[in-house]
């Protein structure tokens, strides 16, 4: 079977926005996480999110945008988007220099994108409250390809001149898991030689602030204790933004041309609940299913992960869930378990994909990510191997586990170079 | 809309509303059009005159057009029509188009 390696990352992240950055936030605990006011608002009890840092994308105009000026990019690529549009196209350019592969590349044929995002809430409420302002009679001809779900795949892939597959996923939480393993598939099975493949999100009242409505997310003021993924004392996730591209490349053609290699992706699996629209099982089994399917997918034992990279967002119920499952499939003895959200906070559809590039640096760089924001943990979570500090040294196989509403679970298994 | 402009653009566009002097409309006309060229398109120093073509001379393709006409529409509070815009080829025409169409709102207010 062709194998398909990690060739290329880029980073737009609330722990940093390069790759050397994100590896430092990594080995040393450092948080992405700050204090924030949506709405002018200082009544609201969600007072933490995971920011995007040297970005000003507050304004619905793209001319009003600020963004690192190492980034060159044309107004006819900026009038498309939205802000976690922005994000994404600068962290494909990262990830092409870091592939060594020019943007004329992408446009050969045997290149696909798939991409996940919730699209812009943000731009979507301001191009609908326009409409209404003049009762429908007029309103921005780019309001749609900036605003729905699917604004990444529209605009990269003109941006980028794709002629492979492109697509869009749309399983919220799990969404750049499922748009990560179709993209294992489209290699594998021999229809492209290399996918790109991007997570984004915004961090804005419109993005954020309805899953406060579902009382999902946290209400601690202090970052340093509002995410605390399998802590005793976690009281719901802190949302995050941002982007994340990885790029895969069938192995030979990665190595003909001379390409560093991450890490491969050895298999993956997905398997629902069949149980609630929000809320997941109890005993993780559809959690369980996935993790099976990909182990068996990637021809590996349980025994030979040695780093669970969990799904979990700090919620009661997810990590408990999650927590089962993992003990479930791995036993009473089983491999090293974090989860980087208690630095990062929880960036929606994109975490899945920014969550296995972070366990692609700890292959390249030799570490194992740990569960710095740990303090208590939960009882129901004993049985997991649970560092506080990053491990020094990098697993071999790694499982990538990810949830979403309607119960999607998502596990990809990764293997060192 | 205008903060992004030359602060004239924008003491162009209170004199056009205050007065409708046909200079400023002019002034701020040119300024968004010139906004709106499309990179590759752009030349420094590039002087439009009344009969530059916004898709021969300037390459405006369909979206540039569409996001012109959304920007003038936005600017001036007005709706523009698909068969307005077809009508529309050359700056100058742009000019005299938005000129009429300021004109009517004035009516219409009036």
């Amino acid at each position: 079977m062709r194998s398909v390696a990690i060739t290329g990352l880029g980073f737009i992240t609330s722990i940093g926005n390069d790759r050397a950055a994100v590896s430092r936030s990594l080995r040393e605990g450092l948080s992405g996480l700050a204090r924030v006011e949506f709405l002018h608002n200082p009544r609201l009890s969600i007072r933490v999110a995971g920011t995007v840092k040297d970005f000003e994308t507050d304004s619905p105009s793209w001319r009003d945008w600020r963004y690192p000026e190492r980034y060159q990019l044309a107004r006819e690529a900026l009038r498309s988007l939205a802000p976690h549009g922005l994000y994404a196209l600068c962290a494909v350019e990262q990830a092409l220099a870091d592939a060594r592969l020019t943007a004329a590349e992408l446009g050969d044929g045997a290149t696909g994108l798939y991409c996940a995002s919730a699209g812009s809430a943000f731009l979507m409420h301001h191009h609908l409250a326009q409409l209404h302002a003049v009762q429908g009679e007029r309103g921005n001809p780019l309001g749609v390809v900036s605003a729905i779900a699917g604004t990444l795949n529209f605009n990269l892939a003109a941006h980028y001149h794709i002629r492979g597959a492109v697509g869009g996923f749309a399983a919220a939480c799990a969404s750049s898991t499922h748009a990560l393993g179709c993209a294992v598939d489209e290699i594998r099975l021999g229809r492209q030689d290399r996918m790109v493949v991007v997570g984004a999100e915004e961090v804005n009242a419109e993005t954020v602030l309805p899953f406060a409505s579902m009382r999902a997310l946290s209400t601690q003021a202090d970052p340093r204790l509002a995410s605390r993924p399998f802590d005793q004392g976690r009281d719901g996730f802190v949302a995050a933004g941002g982007a994340v591209c990885m790029i895969v490349e069938e192995r030979g053609v990665a190595e003909a041309r001379g390409a560093s290699i991450y890490g491969f992706l050895r298999g993956w699996g997905q398997a629902a609940d069949g149980h609630h629209v929000m809320m997941p099982r109890p005993d993780g089994a559809g959690l369980v299913d996935a993790m099976r399917r990909a182990l068996r997918d990637a021809g590996v034992e349980p025994a030979g992960v040695d780093y669970v990279n969990a799904h979990a967002t700090s919620t009661p119920a997810g990590d408990r869930s999650e927590a089962v499952a993992i003990q479930t499939v791995f036993g009473s003895h089983g491999p090293v378990v974090s989860s980087t959200k208690g630095l990062t906070g929880h960036p929606l559809s994109m975490s899945g994909i920014m969550e296995a590039a972070f366990c692609a640096v700890g292959l390249a760089e030799g570490f194992t990510p740990g569960n710095p924001c740990l303090v208590d943990p939960d009882p129901l979570c004993a049985g997991l191997n649970l560092p506080r500090a990053t491990l020094p040294q990098a697993p071999r196989l790694i499982l990538k586990n990810s949830s979403g509403f309607g119960g999607s679970n998502v596990s990809v298994v990764i293997g060192a170079a | 809309m205008l903060r992004h402009f030359p602060r004239e653009v924008g003491e162009a566009f209170e004199r056009l509303r205050t007065t409708g002097d046909a200079a400023a409309l002019e002034r701020v006309v040119h300024a968004v059009v010139q906004d709106h060229i499309p990179v590759q398109n752009r030349t420094p120093g590039i002087v439009l005159t009344p009969s530059t073509d916004l898709i021969d001379h300037l390459g405006f393709d369909s979206i540039a057009i569409s996001e012109l006409v959304f920007f003038f529409e936005d600017l001036f509070q007005v709706s523009i029509s698909n068969d307005e815009i077809l009508r529309v080829r050359t700056v100058g025409q742009l000019c005299a188009f938005v000129s009429e169409k300021l004109a009517a709102a004035r009516k219409t207010a009036g």
